[in-house]
C-alpha cells in the first residue's frame, strides 16, 4: 500500500513537474526576448482562452468553443461534434504531462483560433491559466 | 459460345470473389488513433485509397481548415500506416473496394465523403438531418453508424439521431 501511495505521489509530482519545467523554459525564453518580461500571468491567459476571434475557418471562436467554460468537464470539438476530455490537469491528470503534446496542442489551437502561432508571452499565460482553473 | 459462356462464368466466380468481408478492416494502430482520432472519428485507412491519403497528408497544416500538423516522426509514421493500410490493398473488404470501384479513372478525392461511393450512399438523406448539431456533417459516421468502431456500416445498425432506424 504504501508503495502504491509513494508510486502515485511520484508519478503525481512527476506530472506537475513537466508542466513546470516547461513553463520555466518558456520563461527563460521569455527574458532572453524580452528584458522587461515579468513572469505568465494567469488573468491575461484568461483573456487569451475565453476572447473571440475569427479563426482560421472564418467563423468567430474562442477556445471556449471546443474546450467550454468549465475545465472541469469534458466537451466537445465545435466543429466534429467529437468530444474531447476535460483540459484541467486537476481533473484529467494525462493533461499537460508531455511537453511534445503540450507543444503541439499550443501550435494547431492558436492557429485555430487566432489565425497564428502564440508568442512565449501568451503561452505562458494560458498554460497558467488553464493549469490553475 | 463455348469460350462466351466460360467468360461469363468466369467473371460470376470474380465477382463473388471479389470480397469475402464486409465492412473495412479495424483501425487497430494506437498512435492513429490517438492522433487523428482527438478531433474526430480515427477512420479506417481502408475508406480510401492512398493517393487520397498522402494528398490529405501532404496539407495537414490546413486540415478542413483546422491546424492538424504532426511532430515529423509521428507524421512520417502515420504516413506510412495509412499507405501500408489503403483501401485498394484491402480489395477483400466489401467498403474498400466498393469505395475503390467508384473513383473514375485518376481520381484523387480529398475525403471520404466525396467518393461517388460515400456521395451515392447517402444522397436520399435530409440535410437537416446531415447538419443538424448532433450530427454536423456527412463526415460524422459515428453519429449515425453505430457498429463504426468494428469496421462495420450496415444498413441495419444505423441510427439517426432525431429520426430513429434508417430503411433506404
Amino acid at each position: 500500500m504504501k508503495l502504491i501511495l509513494t508510486l502515485f505521489l511520484f508519478l503525481n509530482i512527476s506530472s506537475a513537474s513537466v508542466v513546470d519545467e516547461y513553463l520555466n523554459t518558456l520563461a527563460k525564453e521569455a527574458k532572453i526576448e524580452n528584458p522587461s518580461f515579468s513572469g505568465f500571468d494567469l488573468k491575461r491567459g484568461e483573456e487569451i482562452f475565453t476572447s473571440k476571434h475569427i479563426g482560421k475557418k472564418g467563423k468567430e471562436v474562442s477556445c471556449v468553443s471546443c474546450h467550454g467554460d468549465d475545465l472541469s468537464k469534458a466537451s466537445k470539438n465545435y466543429f466534429t461534434a467529437k468530444e474531447i476530455e476535460p483540459l484541467s490537469p486537476k481533473a484529467n491528470p494525462k493533461r499537460f504531462s508531455e511537453v511534445k503534446t503540450i507543444e503541439k496542442w499550443l501550435r494547431r489551437n492558436f492557429n485555430d483560433v487566432y489565425n497564428r502561432e502564440g508568442t512565449i508571452q501568451e503561452k505562458g499565460d494560458v498554460v497558467t491559466y488553464i493549469i490553475n482553473k | 459460345m463455348k469460350p462466351l459462356i466460360l467468360l461469363a462464368a468466369l467473371a460470376s466466380v470474380v465477382l463473388a470473389a471479389s470480397y469475402d468481408k464486409k465492412g473495412v478492416a479495424v483501425a487497430t494502430d494506437k498512435l492513429y488513433v490517438k492522433e487523428c482520432g482527438s478531433c474526430h472519428f480515427a477512420y479506417q485507412p481502408g475508406l480510401l485509397p492512398s493517393n487520397s491519403w498522402q494528398k490529405m497528408m501532404s496539407n495537414l497544416e490546413n486540415h478542413f481548415g483546422s491546424d492538424a500538423s504532426l511532430a515529423k516522426e509521428d507524421f512520417d509514421y502515420i504516413s506510412k500506416y495509412l499507405n501500408k493500410n489503403s483501401a485498394e490493398k484491402f480489395m477483400n473488404y466489401k467498403r474498400s473496394s466498393r469505395v475503390v470501384n467508384s473513383l473514375r479513372e485518376g481520381e484523387i478525392p480529398d475525403s471520404i465523403s466525396k467518393t461517388p461511393y460515400m456521395i451515392e450512399k447517402h444522397k436520399d438523406i435530409r440535410e437537416n438531418l446531415i447538419t443538424q448539431e448532433e450530427v454536423k456533417g456527412i463526415f460524422n459516421c459515428t453519429a449515425c453508424h453505430t457498429t463504426v468502431q468494428k469496421g462495420i456500416y450496415s444498413e441495419r445498425d444505423i441510427m439517426i439521431p432525431n429520426y430513429g432506424r434508417w430503411e433506404d
